[in-house]
């Protein structure tokens, strides 16, 4: 990865009594280190691909500590990591994107939850749950539950977190339970400060190995016959030491309030939309003293029963402020209180939305409600009011639009090396009618969206091959799927690869090999050029995926008779080859590699190189694509192929033509798709591509001043 | 201000941007900013994916009493702006802020609203056939409606007059407009701090800073697209007998044409107008309609007359005016050497254009039966040095075959087309106003080259025989008729909307145009 992450590396090794300013994601990576953690990995996603890419950059300063990290290839293999403190006394962090990195990882999860962990384990999950989310809307409460993980939601203040994950480690090892933190979109990248504290040396280490594995232990195994009692011990044992633990140290937080009849049970990551939420109401002021009574529950699983019980007996109604379906604190807080025979009422989803990101507006809008019932000191009009005034302003911006305002989804990047592909795919279903296809997790899920508006399905990251194989039997043309050299490494390989050649299918696999795991922040795979290459190759233009053929020789080694490699940029071969394999007799797995660096990445890794050329005055050339305004038909064919956002419209400059012209902006990276379709698609004559020589050599100079005066006679005004 | 006590709540700004526009930039050095000033602050985003081009959001909290003064005291922060209590809004981009007033979280009590009124198109905007862009007056006016102040100008222009990026800019602005309790000297400070382009990113914030000071006087916000009417070349006397209410498209119109073949053919479309006029006057001798019909004919038929050929395309491509502009887009250095290389891709249909019609009908022909065989249809893709001597003199000799257009099958052709349109459209004229007009504004369907050009042709045709034919019905029916089906043919490449709405109107929809069928292995059971 070319970004650099000098400056959060010096915010980890900051000392005890140093103020520590950054994102809460950041803040978590640093309080791991104070932990005394002696391994971290994880498989990178939103909103935590910053903890484990800043801890591989940081493998030099964190060897010092004796801190081991690792790059796992799915959030299975982070999992699996975890096995280490079943038996040894090793504090271990692994991190993913939640729901989906869970789902991927549950298999170990479960086989990690059943024999228990010695040393302490935590799973900082990325709760990627309302605005914002790319993924599917659930939760992940219900694995902690199902798993009897610990489940810790803490409070979005940067020292509260810092603490959480200190505790959440002694928490798990006093209850022999891994342990999650779920952190949402808005709260890792919160900026915020904490003081910090000296980072710990694990005692035992990559620095102080360990001479001698454990001896034998079957119940260490998730293995029958032990299995049997682990079940038992989770339920009997661990649930109720972790709740001793949670007590003791208070890990969830009592906020009393002049009004104690009444209480607030809300999930620790809530807390700040609920005391926004008072403070409207006049009823908490702006350092969050509260009028009404809080337990703010930073472990969100198990609950104390005890504790919930003691602070809703001596009231008349509770409000449990939840986010997601189904409402599992709440019904385990009414079966708490019912089981105790306690008859305070109990409200949450009754006055919260069922599903869907609680912001502040929506805990304003349950506040109203319970109020109302229950609390007729505090007045709820003014409140009432404003919800109204932004209900009737939303109501009053909709009937003035006509129709919704476009959307601006996420797209490819300018020159980007998969919008050629799907120009090149868009022209052969022209050719060969529309095809079935099964998209995947990836940059490339972006062609789902305007212009290309391709995909039928998306089964997970890595599963495209795979979702086809109900399909394909069906479908009198052959179905395409289409993956990512991310998704190929991450599960694709196995699950759909492999599975395809078992079974012989006639099946169509394209891949992408941009070099890196790019929609998750362009991350290092196996199959990324070579740091010694990239360094050594003199002409830094040029891309680099073609000198890692780890995808192909896989590929080879595992069967596959029919590979095909294209440069991506090729708009005219990718379409022939794509025809091909649609159309060939060859009945088995066809796979085509469409080849061509991230964009991304390789801005990241030019632009200094070229900025350094110019400095010294050497010659660079700079590529960029145009479009002669009077030639333009302003028909938008070229943009309906392509989507660059360097491709765009300006106002026809002729007076007498009526529609908008194309027009190419500046950041244009002169990827040359423009040209390529112009000829692939038979597009109108109006594209050019210009090639700027800065700093051109003599002999450069003398051709083009001949060149010019012989240019002048010829061409008119 | 008002009074500070512990109900105060903090000052919370929203900043709409685009992924990649530096919106995380701008959000940390407003951190820092406060940090610097003294003041507690808390700011928060969801970039997701957003990096990619996509539109996203990001926010900050500040208390505005100073951390000296607070203690130990924490203000609590919200991750999340409420509605009717946002403080402020900043934008770069004039969808955005508009999708930020449509969402109710700006009212009209509270919010100041900064934005930028440059348009970042969006792709449903740039893929429409016609013109698909939203209007910017509209987006302005509810932004207007959803604020109790607001600010609109170009950041953008700003951001590239100092050559920096817009959240420099943007900063100024959130600096200028007092919304924070922050001295000028904090932001710079933290502007200063960073590494590369200090000095114009400084630069851009002035620049924003000084517009906001002056930005007391209400701007004109509603741009006007001042178009540029150029002055038409020929001698005034011929266009004395036309009102004056065309005279600026008929000049320009025949201005074009007669610089596209020569002045005879300028006279040519001057008769053709002369006859439209004729009907115009007497379908509507009041001239209660400004001459509308006219005025479009005078358009559409100058723009079909100079029908874009290889000729026309070597003609533009090799002006001198056309090599400096590109040099002005690709922002070359006068130093700097360029090379442009033009895309072409001529097929049969182009070249057989220019040949005489008997010759062209066989080379068509030979292309078609190469197409019926499954293999491409014949083209040149070409990729022309026109900075070359050798690839301007190709493009000279091509424009130079303007002389001989007139013989070539393609030009035939056209001239055919152009009076069956021009007499549907008298016509038309001669039976209801409407009717004519309508036909008159159908000359939009032509434009561009190859299949484009063949598709709007046939389109037009289409509409001619089954919409405007007496046997469709009543005049004003028939005018209805034509214009919902020309709204329809603008909407997409395949027409399908074109004959859904034929079909919906009791015409019969385009005929199938025959197409070679590809046969695909069935995959194996």
């Amino acid at each position: 990865m070319e970004v650099s992450f000098n400056e959060e590396i010096a915010s980890l090794k900051l000392g005890d009594g140093e103020v520590f300013h950054g994102e809460g994601i950041l803040a978590i990576t640093k309080a791991l280190l104070q932990s005394g953690v002696a391994y971290i990995g994880g498989y990178q996603g939103a909103p935590v691909s910053h903890l484990l890419d800043v801890m591989v950059q940081a493998r030099d300063y964190v060897s010092t500590l004796g801190v081991h990290v690792e790059a796992c290839s799915n959030e299975a293999s982070a999992a699996a990591m975890l096995g280490a403190s079943i038996h040894y006394p090793l504090r271990g962090a692994v991190t993913w994107k939640s729901i989906v990195g869970t789902n991927v990882a549950a298999d170990a999860l479960a086989n990690l939850s059943s024999p228990g962990v010695t040393g302490g384990t935590l799973i900082v999950v990325g709760e990627d749950y309302g605005e914002g989310a790319s993924v599917v809307q659930e939760r992940t409460h219900a694995f902690a539950m199902k798993s009897t993980m610990l489940l810790l939601d803490p409070r979005p203040d940067l020292g509260n977190m810092v603490d959480m994950v200190e505790h959440a480690f002694a928490l798990s090892e006093a209850s022999n339970m891994p342990a999650m933190m779920e952190l949402r979109i808005r709260a890792c990248h919160v900026r915020g400060s904490f003081v910090c504290k000296d980072n710990k040396k694990p005692a035992i280490s990559t620095r102080a190995l360990m001479q001698e594995p454990a001896s034998f232990d079957y119940t260490k195994l998730a293995h029958p016959p032990v299995t049997f009692g682990h079940e038992k011990l989770k339920i009997t044992e661990r649930i109720p030491a972790a709740q001793r633990y949670i007590l003791e140290n208070n890990l969830n937080e009592l906020h009393p309030g002049q009004y104690a009849d009444v209480g607030i049970i809300v999930q620790g990551g809530l807390y700040n939309a609920l005391i926004r939420s008072l403070q409207q109401f006049g009823a908490a002021d702006a350092y969050g003293n509260t009028d009404i009574p809080l337990l703010v529950l930073n472990v969100c699983f198990p609950l104390v029963p005890d504790q919930i019980a003691a602070f809703a007996e001596s009231k008349k109604a509770v409000l449990i402020i939840e986010e997601g379906a189904p409402e599992y604190i709440e019904h385990e807080i009414a079966t708490a209180l019912r089981r105790r025979d306690l008859q305070t009422a109990l409200h949450g989803k009754d006055m919260l939305p069922a599903v869907g990101e609680v912001n502040a507006e929506v805990v304003m809008g349950a506040l109203v409600k319970f109020f109302a019932r229950h609390l007729s000191a505090v007045d709820v009009a003014p409140v009432q009011t404003m919800l109204n005034a932004a209900v009737a302003r939303r109501n009053h911006s909709a009937i003035k639009l006509d129709a919704a305002l476009p959307a601006r989804p996420p797209g490819f990047c300018v020159g980007c090396p998969e919008r050629p592909v799907f120009a090149a795919l868009k022209m052969t279903q022209q050719e060969l009618g529309p095809l079935h296809i099964a998209a995947d997790i990836g940059c490339h899920s972006f062609a789902t969206f305007a212009p290309f508006s391709f995909g039928h399905s998306i089964l997970g990251y890595g599963m495209s091959l795979a979702s086809r194989a109900g399909v394909s039997p069906m479908m009198q043309r052959r179905v395409l799927s289409i993956m990512g050299d991310g998704g190929f490494w991450h599960n694709g390989l196995l699950t759909g690869v492999q599975s395809a050649l078992f079974n012989g299918d006639d099946a169509v696999l394209l891949i992408f090999k941009n070099g890196y795991t790019s929609a998750t922040g362009t991350q290092e795979i196996i199959s990324t050029p070579d740091a010694q290459i990239k360094s050594a190759v003199t002409d830094k233009l040029m891309s680099l995926t073609a000198t890692n053929r780890t995808i192909e020789n896989t590929l080879e080694g595992i069967g596959v008779k029919w590979i095909k490699t294209v440069h991506a940029y090729r708009v005219a071969d990718m379409r022939q080859v794509l025809k091909e394999a649609l159309t060939t007799e060859f009945s088995g797995l066809k796979v085509i590699i469409a080849e061509g660096e991230c964009q991304l990445e390789r801005q990241r890794r030019i632009r200094p190189w070229l900025a350094s050329l110019l400095a010294r005055g050497q010659r660079v050339v700079r590529v960029k694509y145009g479009v002669d305004e009077d030639v333009c038909n302003g028909d938008h064919a070229c943009i309906r192929l392509s989507g660059c956002p360097t491709l765009t419209l300006k106002d026809n400059p002729d007076p007498l033509k009526v529609d908008p012209v194309a027009t190419v902006i500046d950041g244009c990276v002169g990827c040359g798709l423009c040209g390529e379709n112009a000829h692939a698609a038979t597009l109108c004559p109006s594209f050019y591509r210009v090639e700027v020589i800065q700093n051109p050599r003599w002999y450069e100079q003398l051709v083009a001043s001949m060149r010019s005066t012989m240019l002048r006679l010829l061409q008119p005004a | 201000m008002q009074q500070i006590n512990s109900h105060t709540q903090p000052i919370s700004l929203l900043i709409c941007a685009l992924g990649g526009e530096g919106g995380g930039v701008l959000t940390q050095w407003l951190v820092e900013v406060a940090h610097t000033a003294g003041y507690a602050a808390q700011s928060t985003s969801i970039p997701g994916v957003a990096q990619r081009t996509g539109a996203t959001t990001y926010f900050i909290e500040v208390y505005p009493l100073p951390l000296a003064e607070l203690g130990v005291r924490k203000p609590v922060f919200s991750l999340n702006p409420i509605p009717g209590a946002l403080d402020a809004v900043i934008s770069s981009e004039l969808l955005e802020t508009a999708r930020c007033a449509s969402n109710g979280l700006p009212s009209p009590e509270r919010t100041l609203i900064i934005s930028s009124n440059a348009r970042t198109l969006t792709t449903t905007e740039r893929s429409a056939i016609g013109d698909g862009r939203l209007d910017t007056a509209a987006l302005l006016q509810i932004v207007q409606s959803a604020c109790r102040a607001h600010h609109v100008f170009d950041m953008q222009a700003i951001a590239h007059q100092h050559g920096t990026i817009v959240s420099a800019v943007m900063l100024g602005a959130i600096a200028g407009c007092g919304l924070f309790p922050f001295p000028k000297d904090a932001y710079l400070k933290v502007v200063k701090q960073g590494g590369r382009g200090v000095a114009a990113s400084v630069a851009g914030f002035e620049a924003a800073w000084q517009f906001m000071q002056q930005a007391s006087v209400p701007l004109n916000q509603v741009q006007q697209l001042v178009r540029d009417i150029a002055t038409a070349s020929a001698a005034p006397s011929k266009f004395d007998h036309y009102p004056i209410e065309i005279h600026t498209m008929l000049k320009l119109a025949h201005a074009r044409v007669s610089e596209y073949q020569n002045a005879a053919y300028g006279e040519v479309y001057l008769s053709r107008m002369a006859h439209v006029l004729k009907a115009e006057q007497q379908a509507d001798s009041a001239a209660s309609h400004a001459y509308a019909a006219t005025n479009e004919m005078a358009r559409w038929m100058g723009l079909w007359m100079a029908f874009d050929d290889i000729i026309r395309v070597a003609e533009l491509k090799s002006r001198a005016s056309r090599s400096s502009r590109v040099r002005q887009e690709s922002k070359a250095q006068a130093t700097d050497l360029l090379k442009v290389f033009d895309h072409f891709k001529p097929g049969m249909p182009e070249f057989a254009a220019l040949l005489p019609l008997s010759i062209a009908k066989y080379l068509l022909a030979w292309d078609r039966k190469r197409v019926q065989r499954g293999a491409e249809p014949f083209a040149l893709p070409l990729k022309l040095g026109s900075h070359t001597v050798m690839g301007m003199l190709a493009l000279r000799s091509l424009a130079a075959l303007k002389h001989v257009r007139k013989y070539g099958s393609r030009y035939r052709e056209e001239q055919a087309l152009i009076t069956q349109w021009v007499d549907a459209v008298i016509a038309g004229l001669q039976e209801d106003w409407q009717l004519g007009y309508e036909l008159a504004l159908c000359g939009r369907l032509i434009k561009g080259y190859g299949t484009t050009n063949l598709r709007g042709k046939e389109n037009l045709l289409h509409v001619m025989h089954h919409l405007a034919h007496p046997a469709f019905g009543i005049a004003t029916a028939r005018a209805a008729a034509i214009r919902l089906a020309r709204d329809a043919a603008l909407q997409d490449e395949a027409g399908s909307a074109l004959d859904q709405t034929l079909i919906k109107l009791g015409a019969p929809a385009r005929p199938v145009k025959e197409q070679p069928i590809r046969w695909i292995p069935r995959p194996k059971n």
